[in-house]
């Protein structure tokens, strides 16, 4: 099976020095445990802090150069329409550009390949089919069978990165490509040093006291509930389950 | 000495009779603006009779006015309450019948409620509807209450089966080209995020994904490794992150459905199978857990409360005294220092609600509580107060499912 795991140009988000994000390099973990034929591919003007990936299993590393502003999904699609490999792995959500999320979609459509999000654990389901499993919200898991070729996007929650191996690293082979140049993507929006914004809190009036505050942070919106005094156990019990079954926590 | 002056003159002719000859004064009738301030005068007594719980021979007052419904003979009470009953008409229905553009909202809405997240989108497509404009919102299944969050029409979208993300972009993507709208807001989650991204690369169009801040002017969210804040008009598609744009508090819509099916383009399908494997209760982590039953001091029976929670299939927590106490783990401590629940039920059993506590519960849609003590903060925060022993209701409450199982 031949993999290609697209990787960017990240920064660590604490030294902020060039780094592959976490998320490509536990994608290139379960492309390993494959036994496959693994490629990197970045389009970017430099290999700075990609190359970073070698060191973590992967072997061949393909970087279109092209340059800083222009949009690499050109340059990838033209690739990987003629390399066409079985599986396409990539983050959930490249890092240096516009950190949107949207290139393996837009990727995943120019060529006409289908895409799953949020993948944990794949594992190989017969000829020319992927088992896959996708994390949902509150720890639940979708267990999914595909067909190949496909794109998917790794989920954080995947198992942790293989080491970093210097050796691995030095070895690694780098090949340079010309990509395509092409237009930025769109008009390009205002940009401005990123300012953490408040969150919305609960409402409380204006110039209330901190016991107001509190009362609004703790209080339930929608207030008056029923209350039962001193009913017998079995007619607690009996209303209890009746409003589990209708908010709809208790099944069956 | 800033106290304002009574003036004895205004506040006889307040008392006056109006329509003889003779100066007639009725002082039992207490005029509306007898204080200085204009402010009706309180009356302690009478607020302390409306609030007497009748029944024990101690005497207990109850400030919550939460005794209506036991003490509906006491009239004090019936006179506190009736008023505000009177004064809340049913809210009126706001229709808009032609509306100038359309903005759509995708709620992901799972098992057919919004989400708090849900409610915040369809009140962000609100404010970019402002001017004339209607939002129409498109769930993938039917969902109540669509009109109270905003929505002044609906239609549903769904896939062709359970888990059909392809086919349901692709009807999505015809019905926004249908409709033509001027925006299309998403929820930023798992699901939702990845249908904004799949409309986006259907319809060719850049997406705004995962705004921290919108108004009908500007939309800003973080790039380049969350260095940068981008800062744009409001584009066609926007996704929005949770607690960004508060939920729509007005009067309610009508939620009108219509018809927005547009012309669906053949989407290949590559899924093959696709099943849930629910999470384990017992195992999720407390902070994503959906339903948790807490104990609290008033539960002395630490076997019998395990085996209700697995009874219930919940998630086990506790409050700080019992943590502290080593009765239960310390990583099932709910509260400020301990979990901070995002459940969508909380059951509490013989947990009276400190400050703390209720912290860690303030964002829990549903609270059940058991507790002896009436007044209790978490008597007043639950939905369902049952004010009894919590030991007592946990075997009934076995019994209960028990007998339930075996009759099936």
């Amino acid at each position: 099976m031949k993999i290609t795991v697209l990787l960017s140009a990240g920064r660590h988000p604490v030294s902020a020095r060039p780094c592959p994000p976490a998320v490509e390099l536990q994608a290139l973990r379960l492309a390993s445990g494959l036994a496959a034929d693994i490629t990197g591919l970045h389009a970017g003007p430099s290999a700075d802090g990609v190359a970073d990936a070698l060191g973590h299993g992967l072997s061949t590393l393909n970087l279109l150069t092209i340059k800083g502003d222009s949009d690499p999904l050109v340059s990838l699609a033209a690739t990987l329409k003629a390399t066409t490999p079985d599986l396409i792995l990539a983050g959930r959500q490249a890092q240096g550009g516009e950190d949107s999320g949207l290139l393996p979609y837009a990727l995943a459509r120019e060529l006409g390949l289908p895409i799953l999000a949020d993948v944990v654990r794949i594992d190989a389901g017969g000829e020319g089919l992927l088992a896959v499993e996708q994390v949902l919200p509150r720890g639940a898991r979708r267990r999914v069978v595909l067909r190949l070729p496909a794109l998917l996007t790794v989920h954080p929650a995947a198992p942790a990165p293989l080491p970093f191996t210097f050796a691995a690293a030095r070895r690694g082979k780098i090949t340079q490509l010309q990509g395509v140049d092409s237009q930025p993507p769109s008009a390009a929006p205002e940009e401005r040093p990123y300012r953490k914004r408040p969150k919305l809190i609960a409402k409380s009036a204006a110039g209330a006291s901190a016991a107001d505050r509190l009362k609004a942070a703790t209080e339930a919106a929608a207030g008056g509930g029923r209350l039962l005094v001193n009913p017998a156990p079995a007619e607690a019990a009996r209303e209890i389950i009746t409003h589990l079954r209708e908010i709809g926590v208790l099944r069956r | 000495m800033s106290r304002t002056r009574r003036d004895p003159r205004t506040e006889r002719a307040l008392h006056l009779v109006a329509g003889t000859a003779r100066p007639r004064l009725d002082r039992a009738a207490a005029p509306a603006a007898a204080s200085p301030t204009g402010r009706p005068r309180r009356d302690p007594r009478a607020e302390v009779d409306s609030a007497l719980v009748p029944g024990p021979a101690r005497r207990r007052l109850d400030r919550t006015l939460r005794q209506t419904g036991l003490t509906g003979q006491t009239g004090h009470i019936v006179h506190l309450i009736e008023p505000e009953i009177a004064l809340t008409a049913p809210p009126r229905i706001v229709v808009v019948e032609e509306p100038a553009f359309l903005v759509a909202a995708v709620p992901d809405a799972p098992g057919g409620r919004l989400t708090a997240h849900d409610r915040q989108v369809l009140g962000a497509a609100r404010l970019l509807a402002e001017g004339g404009g209607a939002v129409v919102a498109l769930p993938g299944g039917p969902v109540e209450e669509l009109g109270g969050a905003g929505a002044d029409r609906s239609q549903v979208l769904a896939g062709e089966s359970e888990f059909d993300p392809e086919g349901r972009a692709a009807a999505l993507a015809a019905a926004l080209r249908r409709l033509k709208v001027r925006h299309a807001v998403f929820p930023e989650t798992a699901e939702g995020g990845d249908l904004a991204r799949r409309v986006a690369a259907a319809l060719g169009e850049p997406l705004f994904a995962a705004a921290e801040s919108l108004t009908a002017r500007a939309v800003t969210r973080a790039a380049r490794g969350r260095r940068v804040e981008q800062r744009a008009t409001p584009p066609r598609l926007v996704s929005l992150t949770a607690d960004a744009v508060a939920a729509y508090a007005g009067a309610p819509r009508e939620a009108r459905e219509i018809n927005a099916l547009g012309e669906v383009a053949a989407v290949p399908r590559a899924i093959v199978s696709a099943r849930v494997v629910p999470a384990d209760p017992a195992t999720v982590p407390l902070s994503e857990a959906e339903f948790v039953v807490s104990a609290g001091n008033g539960i002395t029976d630490f076997e019998r409360f395990r085996a209700l929670v697995a009874a219930l299939r919940a998630t086990p927590g506790a409050s700080r005294v019992v943590c502290d106490a080593g009765l239960m783990p310390r990583a099932a401590q709910v509260g400020a220092s301990g979990t901070v629940l995002d459940a969508t039920c909380y059951f509490a059993l013989g947990i009276a609600g400190a400050p703390q506590h209720l912290q860690g519960v303030a964002r829990c849609e549903h609270v059940v509580a058991v507790n002896t003590d009436l007044h209790a903060a978490m008597i007043e925060r639950a939905g369902l107060a049952i004010v009894a022993d919590a030991q007592e209701v946990m075997p009934a409450l076995l019994a209960a499912l028990q007998a339930e199982e075996t009759r099936e």
